[in-house]
């Protein structure tokens, strides 16, 4: 990861950043004065910036605006870090575009929260190491692990205890957790049982860490919450190794919330003119890790509400003064009114109590009151709030998902509705394929009759008055019979077409090459004297409709034969093809055809050779391709003139021609 | 004799050429429609020995006949081939279910016809060979 710059002109606040930082895992350059920072960025890209605003040789909020104006710093995220006191300061550097600012004196922890926080957005992605907390009472083996975890990419953060785990936890948001179990004070299961109740902690993965070797340990470890534990003396690859894995299975959870957490650091404006009373209650809350901005009116309050969020606002009330004014104004707007309001006032009795109330506060708490006062009716406010955001997020969630199941709900019935749909086309469909289907059987009927008398009676004709015709009219007869056989062929042909097309496929295993012997034996009885040959294996198992497989069989064998009939010898042969799924090819050596036109061959009424050199309908292969498109599969061909032809199919969806 | 049911001239004349091609000529009574068939049954109840029905008739068609044959006691018996243009699946099984003992489709081609016609008939003349 690229280091982060620190501009400060003090070199305590320099070394003890680089310090804070460097316990993370972070690299730092430190610049005392601005014409240093300007040389470094010159060379070096930092992954961000901790800017100072009162500099030596400038104005850090000038600098701020500079690097926002050039094209190459101006997306890097910028910490200000400001003794300065004064509210306009704050509110000038977060206007000029400063991602967060901090008031001085602070806490390293907070400071680094923030740092992570700033980091988080552009380090998403593979190449952010995982952060993860170790919390054991042995340095020695906090070292250890912290050594063998960074020697696997880790970045590791330390803690001696449970509560300080539990602060650094919140603190500094780690992506995971290794806590040993036994501990004096908070012990590893109490440590995760606390984790778990904090909303913005609980889903934090967590491995717990035990000495004990029988089972106890584990179950007392997973019935805390631990999601993952392993024994101390199985040593530290084995841990790394749960570890990984948890941080794996963690997976999205890595994306930190920034929820608010109960335990981590928070911002409280307060507003009030007395300097001395603001630094007082600073010095006093900052011991418990918050971060106090003082404003010194209602005017400077609004306004830094309006640049920076704040966790919760107190708000010193002076009799007859602006601090009712201040507080129905805040109340008063929707994005500021969900902040915690508490009101401070040095007058006692109720009607300050009711004043204040009535004005919006949240609460109340005289200024006479002590510290510790203050502090639980803040943590109390603090915890409201939390709640209340825990609460909101919740409901939205809730109604999310009510909306996705409403919307989910919307889907399935529109579904149903659209398959209620199919289901009547399908149903009319039906209806229409049956119509269809005895209308060409109605048709084919009336149609076979004036054939059967054309070629019925040319037939008496011949047979009987044969001899009192010439030649040319007997020629002439003979026409008449082809052409009326022929068109039978063709009714027979497109009813076989529309048959297959509507059959229910009945698939079952069957063998291939015992079928073509079959169709074969019946083309060679109907020329017996041809001089042929089928090759074909003794056995060849597939799976589908034998029935229609017999009729491309029937096509595909009958155009072999059919195409090499002027051959001395006719060689038929049926394949295999080793391939997924099998392919079979049935070829011949009869005339063949030029590959220009094979794409026309499989389209009905297509031919390739005229009806004198070789008759037929045109609808075979028509037939077989749709038989073998119902099966799935597809049929190709290749031929070539003279060196007859190839036709492969398959009878499987799948493959590659 | 054969009762020959057609409602065809066409269709009479062909089978009636392949008959005499066969040999069996001037042993066929034609009937046009159903009506006349039940007529021809009732006039001559021992003459007829074969049925020769096409399906597709006027008035009363195929399969009525057909039914009505079976559920008379005196024709029950009689042998009827079905002669007819249609290859419907559904033709082929509501003659059989109708009470047909063969279903034959009439080709195109007269020689595939006049063999047709010529089994139908040494069917017939193997039935009247016995007593």
């Amino acid at each position: 990861m690229r280091p982060v710059l620190i501009v400060d002109d003090s070199l305590t606040i320099r070394m003890d950043l680089a310090d804070a930082l460097a316990g993370a895992g972070i690299e730092t350059r430190q610049c005392a004065n601005l014409a240093d920072a300007r040389r470094l960025l010159a060379s070096e890209l930092p992954a961000m910036l901790i800017l100072d605003v009162m500099l030596p040789d400038g104005d850090g909020v000038d600098f701020l605006r500079e690097l926002r104006g050039d094209e190459r710093t101006g997306p890097l995220p910028v910490l200000m870090l400001s003794a300065e006191s004064e509210v306009q300061d704050r509110i000038r550097g977060l206007r000029h575009g400063a991602d967060e600012y901090v008031g001085k004196p602070y806490q390293s922890d907070y400071v680094l929260a923030r740092v992570f926080a700033l980091l988080r957005p552009a380090g998403t992605g593979e190449d952010k190491p995982v952060t993860v907390l170790l919390i054991d009472d042995s340095r020695t083996f906090r070292e250890e692990l912290a050594r063998l975890l960074g020697e696997a990419g880790f970045r590791t953060l330390q803690a001696a205890s449970g509560e300080e785990g539990l602060r650094r936890a919140a603190d500094l948001r780690p992506d995971a957790i290794i806590v040993d179990g036994v501990m004096p004070g908070i012990n590893g299961p109490t440590f995760i049982r606390r984790l778990r109740l904090d909303p913005g902690l609980s889903s934090m993965p967590c491995l717990m860490l035990t000495a004990s070797e029988d089972a106890a340990g584990e179950v007392a470890a997973l019935d805390a919450g631990a999601d993952s534990y392993a024994r101390k003396d199985e040593g530290g690859e084995a841990v790394l190794a749960r570890l990984r894995a948890m941080v794996r299975a963690a997976g999205d959870s890595r994306k930190n919330s920034t929820d608010a957490s109960l335990l981590g650091p928070k911002r409280v404006l307060a507003v009030d003119d007395s300097l001395t009373y603001l630094e007082e209650l600073s010095e006093h809350l900052r011991g418990d890790g918050y971060e106090v901005v003082k404003a010194h009116s209602g005017e400077e309050a609004i306004e830094l509400l309006s640049v920076q969020n704040v966790d919760c606002v107190l708000d010193l009330m002076r009799p007859g003064l602006s601090g009712t004014e201040t507080c129905r104004r805040i109340k008063g707007s929707p994005t500021m009114r969900t902040v915690p309001l508490i009101m401070l006032t040095a007058l006692e009795g109720p009607d300050a109590m009711v004043e204040g109330i009535n004005a919006g506060a949240d609460d109340y708490v005289s200024k006479s009151s002590d510290f510790e006062v203050l502090r639980a009716r803040l943590r109390a406010q603090l915890r409201r709030k939390q709640f209340e955001d825990e609460t909101r997020r919740v409901r939205e969630e809730f109604m999310q998902k009510d909306a996705e199941v409403r919307a989910a709900k919307r889907r399935a019935e529109e579904r149903a509705e659209l398959v209620e749909q199919l289901k009547q086309k399908h149903a009319e469909l039906e209806v229409l394929n049956k119509e269809l289907q005895s209308f060409a059987y109605t048709v084919s009927h009336d149609l076979r009759q004036p054939l059967r008398s054309m070629d019925g009676f040319s037939k008496v004709l011949l047979d009987q008055y044969g001899t009192q015709v010439d030649d040319r009219g007997r020629h002439l007869l003979g026409r008449i019979r082809a052409g009326a056989q022929r068109m039978g062929a063709l009714i027979d042909g497109l009813l076989v077409l529309s048959r297959v097309t509507r059959a229910e496929l009945r698939m079952r295993e069957f063998d291939l090459a015992a079928l073509a012997r079959r169709v074969y034996q019946r083309l060679t009885d109907g020329e017996p004297q041809r001089k042929a040959e089928l090759v074909a294996p003794a056995r060849l198992m597939t799976y589908g409709d034998d029935r229609l497989v017999e009729t491309v069989l029937e096509n595909l064998l009958g155009n072999a034969w059919k195409f090499s009939g002027q051959n001395a010898l006719t060689r038929l042969e049926l394949g295999v093809e080793d391939t997924e799924p099998q392919a079979y090819f049935i070829s011949d050596n009869g005339v063949g055809f030029k590959m220009d036109y094979a794409d026309k061959l499989f389209g009905p009424f297509q031919r390739l050779h005229s009806e004198t050199e070789f008759p037929g309908t045109g609808i075979g292969l028509a037939t077989v391709q749709r038989i073998i498109h119902r099966h799935g599969g597809r049929i190709w061909a290749y031929a070539e003139p003279g060196k007859g032809a190839r036709f492969t199919f398959t009878l499987a969806p799948g493959g590659a021609k | 004799m054969i009762l020959l049911v057609e409602d065809s001239a066409d269709d009479e004349e062909l089978v009636k050429l392949a008959l005499q091609q066969a040999g069996f000529a001037n042993q066929v009574r034609v009937a046009r429609d159903g009506e006349q068939a039940l007529d021809a049954l009732a006039e001559l109840p021992a003459g007829v020995r074969l049925v020769v029905l096409d399906l597709k008739l006027p008035k009363l068609n195929g399969f009525e006949l057909l039914r009505q044959i079976r559920a008379n006691p005196a024709t029950a018996q009689l042998p009827v081939v079905v002669f007819t243009s249609s290859d419907a699946p559904e033709d082929i099984r509501r003659a059989y279910e109708a009470g047909a003992n063969a279903y034959v489709c009439k080709p195109v081609e007269f020689d595939h016809y006049a063999e047709v016609v010529r089994q139908i008939g040494s069917f017939w003349i193997n039935l009247n060979r016995k007593p």
